[in-house]
């Protein structure tokens, strides 16, 4: 028989229409809940407000019980609610012993610019840590801009994630520039 | 002399203002060299400040020579007592993190050029002038003498989302 860990995890996700008060009416639930917010970010894109939490809690809890408290409140702020169980392996810290790079990616807007960057990244195991994009310019000249924050798989080199995105800048005909962001440790 | 163990926050000691050493005795040359053995204690670590093992005088030490980021532009081993910064100009931004505040980084702005002055363990009075990494750990130090944390100084909220894999 398998250990049941004393401390679930679930991954909550709050997406809707941004107003004040969003952030302050999640974590009163989650607090009357006696949920601990262990990591989480928030931010707002366009006019949306979008929450991610893993929120942990001891036994006895259950998925229902948090949905049970925050479904109301989200309802009640038009908001949607996402709760996913996370499993003891998910919830290990992840660690990685690559470089950490921004890659900047801009130029005129076309289709496919997003997928296709990625997709290179992807088939050279490079994990996504952060991305975000913007269309700024003109109507007449949209500029498009993709920044990624990166984990290089060991092995990887910021010159060589360069060398691979050399033929999609050519193709592309967008400026794309690899930057190593590994924090300094003092 | 041993190695001493860091201090992490929420230690008091870290956000204490510290005092001036008034007389360099025995005392502060056995604090410098356990600062200088921690240091390197630290695989990677570029610096440590008194009050990061516990001691809220201003004495800190700084050594990038053997960081991939300092190693073309160092003094090599700095022991500075009673260090003070005179001038500062430019400014860069670098991800840093701390030995005492573990598992986080965050987007700091510092001056690349400083002129600063301090005391070494022998008594000499030394001004100086140290630019790009190496003037940025020094600040970094520096800012430990005066209860002031990177975190107190971060520009963006976006931080990295790995532990950090060494000191």
């Amino acid at each position: 028989m398998t250990q049941q860990p004393e401390i679930l995890h679930y991954a909550v996700s709050v997406v809707g229409k941004d107003r004040p008060g969003i952030v302050a009416a999640i974590t009163e639930g989650l607090f009357n809940l006696g949920c601990n917010i262990a990591d989480s970010s928030c931010t707002m894109l366009g006019g949306e407000f979008a929450m991610i939490l893993i929120v942990s809690l001891k036994r006895p809890f259950s998925k229902s019980r948090l949905i049970e408290e925050l479904k109301p409140v989200c309802d009640r702020i038009g908001m949607s609610l996402g709760v996913r169980t996370l499993h003891p392996d998910e919830v290990a810290r992840q660690e990685t012993d690559g470089e950490i790079c921004m890659i900047s990616v801009y130029g005129a807007d076309q289709p496919g610019i997003v997928y296709r960057v990625t997709r290179e990244l992807a088939a050279r195991n490079i994990n996504i840590t952060d991305l975000n994009t913007k269309l700024v310019g003109t109507a007449e000249e949209p500029v498009y801009i993709l920044m990624l924050e990166v984990a290089l798989p060991d092995g990887e080199s910021p010159e060589g994630v360069e060398k691979t995105l050399a033929a999609l800048k050519k193709e592309l005909n967008v400026e794309i520039g690899v930057r190593v962001i590994t924090p300094v440790a003092f | 002399m041993p190695v001493q163990p860091i201090l992490r926050y929420p230690h008091p000691m870290l956000k204490k203002l510290c005092n001036r050493v008034e007389k360099i005795d025995p005392g502060i040359h056995d604090l410098v060299q356990d600062l200088v053995d921690t240091m390197h204690e630290g695989p990677g670590s570029v610096g440590v400040a008194a009050p990061q093992i516990g001691v809220t005088l201003r004495v800190c030490v700084v050594d990038v020579s053997k960081n991939r980021h300092g190693k073309e532009n160092n003094h090599g081993l700095l022991c500075m007592i009673n260090p003070e910064i005179t001038s500062r100009s430019g400014s860069a931004t670098m991800r840093e993190g701390c030995m005492s505040v573990p598992d986080y980084t965050g987007d700091v702005d510092r001056a690349t050029d400083i002129s600063l002055q301090f005391t070494l363990p022998d008594g000499t009075f030394r001004e100086m002038t140290a630019s790009g990494f190496e003037a940025v750990a020094i600040q970094h130090e520096m800012d430990h003498l005066d209860g002031v944390l990177f975190l107190d100084r971060v520009i963006s909220i976006k931080t990295g989302l790995f532990r950090r894999k060494s000191y």
